[in-house]
């Protein structure tokens, strides 16, 4: 791998890493061999899911952004509820409109 | 349909395999090829060439630029993570009755994996120990939900299955040989994410989660196609490592895609929607 693409890579999981925590989620240890890694809740640790280190630049931020209605509705998430309660406190409006239709 | 039965390799036994269901690509060529024909139309010179052949510098070069691409070989360790996450997402969020499903997948992938291992070895036998994760991102999104899992198979073994047919014609005599095997295998992994989803479609939370996520998946399908105007797909028509373009395969793709997601009551996504290689 060359330093480019390893700069390149290191950027877009600082991306991925700063989306997933403002829902409570964590890019945890790499699943094998630095290329698949698990998401946690960052509240009890549990797999919540997991995703690879390719993903193209802005790709994970617009994704989640995408996720938000069913984040706040429990579709996705841990069973404990934290990213739920995450969303809840990101925007009250949308989250509770997405449970309205939940 | 006698090609296809008479690639297995090997015999399913008695005991029903993941509950009964597999292989999934049984009932799919019960009665005729599932996938559509993907006939070459342009005049191109008649190639044939073998395990151990020399091969001509471009030949090479194209040929290594697709396996690199099937990431599926024992030496590559990238694809048994792959493996390793599919059997973790398993226990996170399949329900536990299709839990021997998914064991049958994972390893008829790694049959793939001694498959091709061996194919890699006819190449370049330093290429046979090469770590080459996959380079698509459509490998690399998350997966959240049982949705995500089961729309990463329908979606993109789908795909490994279009270009296995594609193979049947090929110029490379190995890959033509296992062709048949991999298109029956990939098309059955699609057709398990296809089951799965119609069990998550059965309740109302099930459609909703599954109709929101359609959208990335159904985009990065379209996108691992590549793009409409690679300089290089020509040079793949003319050695005979592929029959047809890349925007021809990709619109027979999503011919086969839609009416099935069509059929299971899905509204598709616009195609241009999150598209990053047309």
């Amino acid at each position: 791998m060359t330093q480019t693409t390893q700069r390149h890579e290191n950027e877009i999981l600082a991306e991925a890493r700063k989306a997933y925590a403002e829902f409570g989620i964590e890019l945890a240890e790499a699943a094998t061999y630095g290329v698949y890694m698990r998401l946690r809740c960052a509240r009890c640790g549990a797999t919540v899911g997991s995703m690879g280190d390719r993903v193209l630049p802005g790709l994970v931020p617009a994704l989640l952004a995408d996720n938000f209605d069913l984040y706040a509705a429990g579709l996705l998430g841990c069973r404990c509820g934290y990213q739920a309660e995450r969303a809840r406190a990101l925007d009250p409006a949308r989250a509770q409109k997405a449970n309205a239709g939940a | 349909m006698s090609i296809i039965t008479e690639a297995a390799e090997f015999d399913y036994g008695k005991t029903p395999r993941g509950g009964g269901l597999w292989p999934f690509w049984r009932k799919s060529y019960a009665d005729a090829d599932p996938l559509p024909e993907l006939k070459c139309e342009v005049s191109r010179p008649d190639h044939e060439f073998d395990d151990g052949d020399e091969l001509p510098d471009e030949y090479r070069l194209l040929l290594g630029k697709m396996l690199r691409h099937e990431g599926e070989r024992a030496g590559n360790k990238s694809f048994l993570g792959l493996m390793g996450v599919c059997a973790e997402i398993a226990e996170v969020f399949i329900p536990a009755e299709y839990r021997l499903v998914k064991a049958e997948y994972i390893a008829e992938e790694l049959k793939h994996a001694i498959m091709f291992h061996r194919i890699a070895v006819g190449f370049q036998t330093d290429f046979a120990l090469q770590d080459v994760p996959y380079a698509h991102y459509a490998f690399h999104l998350p997966r959240e939900s049982w949705a995500d899992d089961a729309l990463f198979h329908f979606f993109v073994d789908l795909n490994g299955a279009f270009h296995a047919r594609d193979w049947r014609e090929s110029s490379y005599v190995p890959l033509r040989k296992i062709a048949h095997t991999i298109e029956r295998d990939e098309l059955g992994h699609s057709e398990m994410g296809y089951f799965f989803l119609g069990e998550i479609l059965g309740t109302a939370r099930g459609r909703r989660l599954v109709q929101a996520l359609l959208p990335k998946w159904y985009a990065a399908a379209l996108d691992m196609f590549g793009r409409s105007d690679s300089p290089n797909t020509p040079k793949f028509i003319q050695w005979g490592l592929k029959a047809i373009s890349n925007a021809e395969i990709r619109a027979a793709y999503k011919e086969y895609v839609d009416r099935k997601l069509g059929a299971l009551g899905l509204d598709l996504p616009d195609e241009r929607h999150g598209r990053r290689f047309l």
